[in-house]
């Protein structure tokens, strides 16, 4: 007994020499992740918010260009109540509820822990899996984050507890986030950058924090972690299957500041329409967008360098494949609207030739609309929006491969050719 | 030149005014495209159900939606929208469209003549089956406290304003699949929700005959639902309540 109580602790300690630089490593990385203070939330007795008028109504706009609802709102259910599931490759997660009860939603709590929550991602109920954009949210003022928070806290207070999350293992664990966050994620605010304009450093506050852009156009690396300096590269949205585009000089040359501005308050415009995920955040989101706002964030996507690595060239191009069937089937079909040359129609009926998203090297975008049709949003200054017909069961799968390889091999266009397989694909993505 | 005596301006300013104030509200907040443009931009919707709603060749299952009640349309599209109705291709399209533009669209079809059936091989019901289902259409069935359709949908099977739709002469299949909707919850009306009640006093055989014997039914384009409070119900249902065209409310 004794001699164990001499010997062991000593033979123990040795053995933990090696660890040692693990530990320091952990140390590090730890406090790069913002230290053990940000993964627990302060609790202090909720706040009695006195907002006045003008902070309420700025706290509206800007949880409008948050989106929050969007992704806090389950389908039919009460607003901003939480229950919405998103699909990750890990399981299934619910958002939570935003509303002011003071059971199920945030009605007790304090500006402090909201300012936290938002900050770094962690709240009462722990941390946050990443799919809440806290590391755009950790950009915003706090003055914007306080108004948010009032204007959330006025909103009618629901009662309605979230859905647990269904996650494998390891990810089902809250505390595996602290070595997630100790690789991914690193606190940061944006400082201003005098040598670009004002308008532009507004743009970029808005598409880096509050309008989280890249959690959609970001490319990611491993465990779902956005890659540095990629935020604007385009990626194929994670359980949605989309293809989001990259938002740089060069994808978006075709658009003057001045009508993409349009296009983001309208969702539809002179060189294409929103579709898929992007009308669903135009419809709840973007469609608010002050008119300065909105030019603000055309002026900053626009400045922006392309960071899209380069895809490998594979297969042959689209134009080997053309032929008289082909041009028929574009006539029968695609002419009447898009034009015998692809021109399109301004705000109508987006144009096909030298469109960045019908050339594409993912050409899931392409195929999803001539599959399943699409319709842009309505929205306040597109209250009537046009729509495209779907073509699934109606038009054989040669016949389509035909059509999407017609239309990016012809009026200039010259990408790679479409193949079965990517067609048959994309017919097994979620439509909803 | 004779002068406009000052009274006379002044009335007619007067009447400019109060007309304006009048009109304002309906004025506001677009001018909506007429027929021709609704269709165009329609173009997703008429590959299933057709230009102008009337249906379209080698889509017979889907339902027409020409000259059904306008607040019948609304409500759809906003099922589909917000989850009481499951149909993919449905909720794709319609995700991301707000109540004004539903209201329009409905306004849209609702206004269009009503189309005959599509030439459908209806199957032949047998005289006993036929007896059954038309027992069931017309009478409905005591025992059960099963109401008859034609309680709610008309003697004529013609729909009523605003909320109700005509059931005459809708595909067979379609109707199989709505009545099998409600029995398995993929479809659900405004609450309360009558047919969910409703198809569970039905017989599993008794859905076919039904669905076959409603849409062996004619219907002339100048049937239009029965206008609104022309008929008593024999429930309460949420779908036939109000509906009011410019805000696209139905209560």
């Amino acid at each position: 007994m004794n001699a164990a109580r001499r010997g062991l602790p000593i033979g123990f300690l040795f053995a933990l020499i090696p660890l040692i630089p693990l530990l320091i490593v952990g140390v590090v990385l730890l406090r790069a992740q913002g230290g053990i203070a940000a993964l627990s939330a302060p609790r202090e007795p909720a706040t009695a918010f006195v907002a006045d008028a003008a902070t309420l109504q700025r706290g509206e706009y800007l949880a409008r260009l948050g989106n929050c609802s969007t992704c806090h709102t389950a389908r039919g259910g009460a607003t901003l109540a939480g229950g919405r599931a998103f699909v990750t490759e890990y399981g299934t997660i619910h958002s939570t509820n935003l509303t002011p009860d003071p059971t199920t939603g945030i009605g007790d709590w304090s500006v402090a822990e909201f300012r936290h929550v938002m900050k770094h991602g962690v709240s009462r109920h722990g941390l946050l899996y990443p799919v809440f954009p806290f590391q755009n949210f950790q950009h915003l003022t706090e003055q914007d984050v306080d108004a948010i928070f009032a204007w959330l806290k006025q909103q009618p207070p629901v009662e309605q507890a979230t859905p647990a999350n269904e996650l494998s293992f390891p990810a089902s664990q809250r505390a595996a986030l602290i070595g997630w966050r100790m690789f991914f994620h690193r606190p940061r605010t944006l400082v201003e950058e005098p040598s670009q304009s004002a308008e532009w450093n507004r743009g970029r506050y808005l598409v880096e924090g509050l309008g989280h852009c890249d959690m959609c156009h970001g490319e990611r690396g491993a465990f779902g972690s956005l890659l540095d300096g990629r935020g604007n590269a385009g990626s194929v949205i994670p359980g949605l299957g989309w293809h989001a585009p990259a938002l740089d000089r060069e994808s978006l040359a075709r658009w003057s500041s001045e009508e993409l501005a349009h296009y983001l308050r309208s969702g539809a415009g002179k060189h294409g329409s929103a579709y898929g995920p992007m009308a669903e955040v135009i419809a709840s989101s973007l469609q608010w967008l002050e008119e300065g706002d909105a030019l603000a964030i055309a002026t900053y996507i626009k400045s922006l360098p392309r960071t899209a690595a380069p895809v490998p060239v594979r297969g042959p191009k689209a134009r080997t494949q053309l032929g008289y069937a082909s041009v028929a089937l574009y006539e029968k079909h695609c002419a009447d609207c898009h034009g015998k040359n692809g021109e399109g129609e301004d705000g109508k009926f987006p144009p096909l030739a030298g469109n960045p998203l019908v050339l594409a090297d993912d050409p899931v975008n392409p195929i999803r609309v001539v599959l399943y049709g699409a319709a842009a949003p309505s929205t306040q200054a597109n209250p009537a929006p046009h729509s495209m017909p779907p073509f699934v069961d109606r038009v054989s799968d040669a016949d389509l491969l035909l059509l999407l390889n017609h239309i990016r091999g012809s009026f200039g266009n010259d990408a790679r050719a479409v193949t079965i397989e990517q067609l048959r694909a994309a017919r097994t993505l979620p439509l909803e | 030149m004779n002068s406009i005596p000052k009274w006379q301006a002044a009335f007619a300013f007067g009447l400019i005014l109060i007309s304006r104030l009048a009109f304002a509200q309906a004025d506001t907040p677009t001018s909506w495209p007429d027929d021709e443009g609704m269709a165009q931009r329609l173009g997703a919707c008429a590959v299933c159900h057709g230009q102008h709603g009337e249906g379209a060749a080698g889509a017979e299952y889907f339902p027409h939606l020409a000259g059904k009640p306008a607040g019948y349309l609304f409500a759809q599209m906003q099922g589909f929208r917000d989850g009481r109705r499951h149909y993919p291709q449905m909720v794709y399209l319609m995700s991301n469209w707000n109540d004004a533009w539903f209201a329009r669209v409905a306004a849209f079809y609702a206004s269009q003549p009503t189309p005959e059936p599509h030439a459908q091989a209806a199957a032949k019901l047998e005289a006993q089956d036929f007896a059954r289902a038309q027992k069931l259409v017309r009478e409905g069935d005591a025992s059960v406290d099963l109401p008859p359709c034609a309680a709610c949908h008309g003697d004529r099977l013609e729909g009523l304003e605003p909320g109700i739709p005509a059931l005459a002469g809708l595909p067979t299949d379609y109707l199989i699949a709505q009545l099998g909707g409600w029995l398995t919850g993929a479809r659900h009306s405004i609450a309360p929700d009558c047919m969910s009640h409703v198809v569970t006093k039905l017989q599993p055989g008794d859905i076919r005959l039904v669905a076959t014997y409603l849409s062996s039914l004619s219907v002339s384009p100048d049937d239009r639902p029965a206008p609104e409070g022309s008929r008593e119900l024999p429930l309460s249902c949420g779908g036939a309540g109000q509906f009011d065209p410019t805000s696209g409310v139905v209560q």
